[in-house]
């Protein structure tokens, strides 16, 4: 739902990169679009390994209310610690200096986020392919030091198995933990597979690492090829075909949930 | 004064600057230009790039297509210009290329945004990071020799420790500083490195 503040600035919080050129692109790319809806006064972006850094984003914003949406996948260590402790903020709402800052839920535990992972499925398998005949598989990292993304990813497949779209099943699976991903081919059962990764951007582990999980690259793709290994869908394993989605992250369609978080803000948390 | 009222009077019409390795000016008429300082002689006949984003993929890799993370690398390439007739668009143009480098001046310059030591900025991490506030000062002095002075354009504005007392830069004549107010992830993470370095040589077996 658009918003009309033109007397706020729009702050986009990303991860980003010291060594992968593409990881700060979604958030860009989601403030360039916001930015053209003339919603907010201003939309700047700041990372924690690119630049401008959370440390010297503050100088760059001219607006008395700030609202601050974390474009990461779930809640944890960066959202509720890394991220407030930078931007020195505390709570849902800070003020500073005269400022008014707002702390957004991070866009990954939007309940948006759901029409979002079905929109991505249904977009990459052909039109031909019958949703009753194929798996969702919803991919993420796993392991315990990142328990709460792998909560949000079953969070994700509940409400899209609640969602009454007929997929024949709803599954999640992880690259480091069981259900593995590399796996796919006994944990789903039919004829056709589509496999979402539940991460922010297309780095490492969605272009190089899930490839080889998956069974259709041998070994990590190199930088230059990147875009490719999502060109190529389907994939054929025997009787069993299978398409692979980018990160969820790079959906044009993030930019709206990003605005949304905002509107929940507005509803569940102004002071 | 916002920021594009200050940078249009740090800029008036006819005058030229430097602002690490961009050159600056603004013509007769009012429009703001700016190109790669190498390329100031020859400006008509670089080519133009006129969007926030074609200069953000202008910055994002050097001239043998290494990525840039640290924007202020000396690493820019050459061979563009751009211009705007907005102070207000030039200096997204400018923070397309320098992110918040200017900003940060102007608020330094204030006094409304002052330095954060190094000991302060170390002493805060957590996770992986916790590590890194445990370098000595020799080892802190190694970190602004090899990986600041090198690698990176800004003029460091901060002190080791909160009891140093450094001096407030000023501004040179024709330029505006692009200067550091609190160490980057860079520095950090070689913080790290060098006290995971000194922990493991103190543990080493023997020891
Ligand atoms: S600490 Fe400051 S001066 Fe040193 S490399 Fe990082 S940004 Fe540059």
């Amino acid at each position: 739902m658009p918003v009309s503040k033109p007397d706020c600035a729009l702050l986009i919080l990303g991860h980003g990169s010291t060594e992968n050129p593409d990881s700060s692109q979604p958030s860009w790319d989601n403030a360039d679009t916001i930015e053209k809806t003339g919603q907010f006064g201003s939309v700047h972006c700041a990372f924690w390994k690119e630049e401008p850094s959370f440390r010297q984003i503050w100088p760059m914003i001219e607006e008395n209310e700030v609202y601050i949406v974390p474009n990461f996948i779930s809640e944890g260590y960066f959202t509720r610690q890394v991220l407030p402790r930078e931007l020195e903020i505390e709570g849902h709402t800070t003020i500073r200096n005269g400022r008014t800052i707002h702390y957004c839920d991070p866009v990954g535990i939007h309940p948006a986020m759901t029409g979002l992972l079905i929109k991505r499925a249904k977009e990459i398998i052909d039109d031909s392919v019958k949703l009753e005949d194929t798996t969702l598989i919803i991919v993420g990292h796993g392991t315990n030091l990142n328990q709460k993304s792998t909560e949000a990813i079953k969070v994700q497949v509940e409400a899209i198995r609640a969602s009454g779209e007929p997929f024949a099943d709803v599954l999640d699976a992880y690259m480091e933990e069981a259900p593995f991903i590399a796996d796919w081919q006994t944990l789903a059962q039919s004829p056709t597979v589509v496999v979402v990764p539940f991460f922010i951007a297309d780095a490492l582990h969605s272009f190089q690492d899930i490839p080889v999980l998956l069974g259709i690259e041998t070994e990590p793709t190199a930088a230059a090829s990147q875009r490719e290994v999502f060109r190529q869908n389907p994939y054929r394993f025997g009787d069993r075909t299978l398409y692979y989605s980018s990160a969820i992250g790079t959906d044009p369609s993030l930019a709206e949930v990003i605005v949304d978080q905002v509107s929940y803000f507005d509803e569940h948390y102004r002071p | 004064m916002t920021l594009a009222e200050e940078l249009e009077s740090y800029l008036p019409a006819g005058a030229t600057l430097r602002f690490g390795q961009l050159q600056l000016s603004r013509t007769p008429e009012g429009s703001f230009v700016a190109c790669h300082a190498d390329d100031r002689t020859m400006l008509p006949k670089l080519e133009e790039i006129d969007s926030i984003s074609g200069l953000r993929d202008l910055a994002k890799c050097d001239g043998s297509g290494e990525f840039r993370p640290l924007k202020t690398a000396p690493t820019l390439k050459s061979g563009w210009k751009t211009q705007s007739s907005s102070a207000k668009d030039f200096l997204r143009r400018l923070d397309a290329i320098y992110p918040g480098v200017f900003a940060t001046w102007v608020a330094y310059d204030r006094n409304e945004h002052g330095p954060t030591s190094l000991r302060r900025t170390l002493d805060r991490q957590t996770g992986m990071y916790r590590f890194a506030g445990t370098i000595t000062d020799q080892m802190a002095n190694r970190i602004m020799r090899e990986l600041c002075s090198p690698g990176c354009l800004r003029k460091i504005a901060w002190p080791l420790n909160d009891q140093c007392i450094v001096s407030k830069i000023k501004r040179e004549p024709m330029s505006i500083p692009v200067i550091c107010t609190e160490a980057c992830t860079f520095a950090i993470s070689r913080a790290r490195e060098l006290a995971k370095e000194a922990y493991d040589r103190e543990n080493a077996p023997g020891n």
